[in-house]
């Protein structure tokens, strides 16, 4: 039997696919009409909890580009019972996350220790101007309602406490 | 005058003013030489690499690539950010196989701080870093017959490499940038499914291979445009320090996933170094295509055998690195990658050298450049496969 010439052979791989995508659909997502669902641990923005902030200043001093802005002040709060010493809390004046500059490491919301950020999927908030890409301490709350809870994990991990 | 002598001098006459005409012919279609200038812009060299070729007719007599229109300072910037922060940083030098740039860094820490990950995260690491490595050569295989003239191919990479891609999202959070490596281990383990999913991506990239062998390597265009083009014999790639696959198109047998003992995973699987006697373009092609098998098949053997327990060592939280050096460096999906970390013991490095793969591979351009024709030029800067990033860092 006469070797099939490489050019047919490929040319076949091509009718395959051809078949295969007119009969069973092709890969192709059409975005804005359908969407893919990104993994749970995409990292697409990150959420303020604002209550658990103490405005520590560890995001801002360990991201690799500087681009979170804190200020904050002490407050005298009521006392938690009744007849003791009024605590001092500290109080968020602002909490700005410039995601025009961010890289999305993920190194803030790994250094906070009170649980006050975390990791969201959602993507779609370009803006059309550059300056609209600073999410102030309300915009990043908001999207504290897409955080989806962790992944379970594959078997034979050891469960961690945290995050 | 007799009749023959008339003739001998009619021929001597017609040979004379032959000899003339052709003499004049070269006075006039003489060519001074050109210089092509290829890039820094141009869609053959994916990314702003600058190729000054001086050709001579067709035929290239001088050639020399002119890089760092991406220079990053990426040994600088290390210099002045902390360990964990280094990380997010170097997964962008090879951004196509990000994940396997952070490996030998953190190896490297690690080796200073002489701390080991536990068996679970090396096997992790180990699946990771060939998950990458096939992301990154399966879009070679479709970018090489873009650059030969053939579309067909990259539409199949691009639809199979998505699959991988998203199995590093699934795992660690981001498509190209996984920052995921930390020292001491990983950041969080395997997302519950993550096994399954890859056994049945792993067996799609097999069949993605066969078909990039029946629609491109077989192809007979294919082959007359790369057989016996920009060969590199043994002893010129060992010579101008190429690694990884295009030096084992060359015949050499080095891999430094087998040569070296790391805590990584390798040797707990079954697999083969492929070596290849042409040191042509298609032999580096092949051995990237027999790459692309072999790491799937890697992957599917570690995924068999991963073992229970912790993904951290017991690491401080705030990590100052003892003083002292390292040198560290991995078989990575363009070539041997290192990184030189001296330490002061502070909270970053006091200097980072980076080995990139790339850099290396195209010092041999102007050697294997040298008599080409035009056309081959693209088929040879496509063989070598560098990825700008990784020249300039």
């Amino acid at each position: 039997m006469p070797k099939l010439p490489g050019l047919v052979k490929g040319l076949g791989v091509t009718l395959n696919t051809l078949v295969r995508t007119t009969t069973k659909g092709s890969n192709t997502i059409q975005y804005p009409h359908e969407k893919e669902a990104p993994p749970i641990r995409a990292r697409g923005v990150i959420a303020l909890r604002e209550d658990n902030c103490t405005s520590c200043m560890l995001c801002a001093r360990s991201c690799p580009d500087w681009c979170i802005y804190i200020e904050g002040h002490k407050e005298l709060a009521p006392p938690r019972r009744a007849g003791g010493k009024p605590r001092q809390v500290n109080k968020l004046d602002r909490f700005d996350i410039d995601y025009a500059l961010c890289m999305y490491c993920g190194i803030c919301v790994e250094v906070c220790p009170f649980d006050a950020l975390f990791w969201s999927p959602e993507y779609e908030y370009s803006e059309p101007h550059i300056a609209d890409l600073l999410h102030d301490k309300n915009k990043l709350g908001e999207w504290m309602e897409t955080v989806p809870e962790a992944p379970a994990l594959e078997a034979g991990a050891e469960k961690k406490g945290k995050k | 005058m007799t009749s023959t002598e008339s003739l001998i001098d009619r021929r001597q006459m017609a040979y004379i003013a032959a000899q003339a005409s052709d003499a004049r012919v070269n006075v006039e279609l003489e060519t001074e030489g050109m210089t092509l200038n290829i890039g820094p812009q141009h869609p053959a060299t994916h990314g702003t690499l600058r190729i000054i070729a001086r050709l001579d007719g067709e035929q290239v007599v001088w050639a020399e690539p002119s890089c760092g229109y991406m220079h990053r300072g990426y040994e600088k910037l290390t210099e002045v950010r902390t360990y964990p922060q280094v990380t997010a940083l170097i997964n962008r030098i090879d951004w196509l196989g990000s994940f396997a740039n952070e490996v030998p860094f953190i190896l490297a820490a690690e080796k200073l701080m002489e701390i080991e990950a536990p068996p679970r995260a090396q096997h992790i690491r180990t699946i990771l870093f060939e998950l990458s490595r096939i992301a990154n050569v399966s879009l070679f295989l479709g970018d090489l017959g873009v650059q030969l003239g053939a579309v067909t191919p990259v539409f199949m990479a691009f639809r199979d490499r998505e699959y991988v891609l998203n199995l590093i999202e699934a795992a660690t959070g981001g498509r190209f940038h996984p920052n995921f490596d930390r020292i001491g281990g990983l950041k969080d383990d395997l997302p519950a499914g993550f096994v399954d999913e890859t056994r049945v991506v792993m067996k799609k990239l097999r069949n993605f291979c066969d078909e990039i062998e029946n629609l491109l390597f077989g192809n007979e265009i294919f082959q007359s445009r790369t057989r016996g083009i920009g060969v590199i014999p043994k002893d010129v790639a060992l010579q101008y320090g190429l690694s990884g696959a295009n030096l084992r198109a060359s015949g050499v047998d080095w891999d430094l996933r087998r040569d070296q003992s790391l805590p990584m995973a390798w040797n707990k699987a079954d697999w083969k170094v492929w070596t290849h006697p042409d040191g042509d373009s298609f032999a580096r092609c092949w051995i990237r295509l027999q790459e692309v098998r072999e790491s799937t098949r890697i992957v599917d053997q570690l995924l068999d055998s991963i073992p229970s327990g912790p993904v951290m060592a017991k690491v401080p939280r705030i990590i100052k690195v003892p003083e002292g050096e390292a040198w560290v460096s991995t078989e990575n999906p363009l070539g041997e990658m290192g990184y030189y970390v001296v330490s002061k013991g502070d909270l970053g490095p006091f200097r980072t050298k980076i080995r990139s793969a790339s850099f290396n591979n195209i010092s041999v351009v102007p050697w294997v450049l040298k008599g080409v024709y035009v056309p081959d030029i693209i088929t040879i800067l496509a063989s070598l496969y560098f990825i700008l990033g990784d020249i300039d860092r």
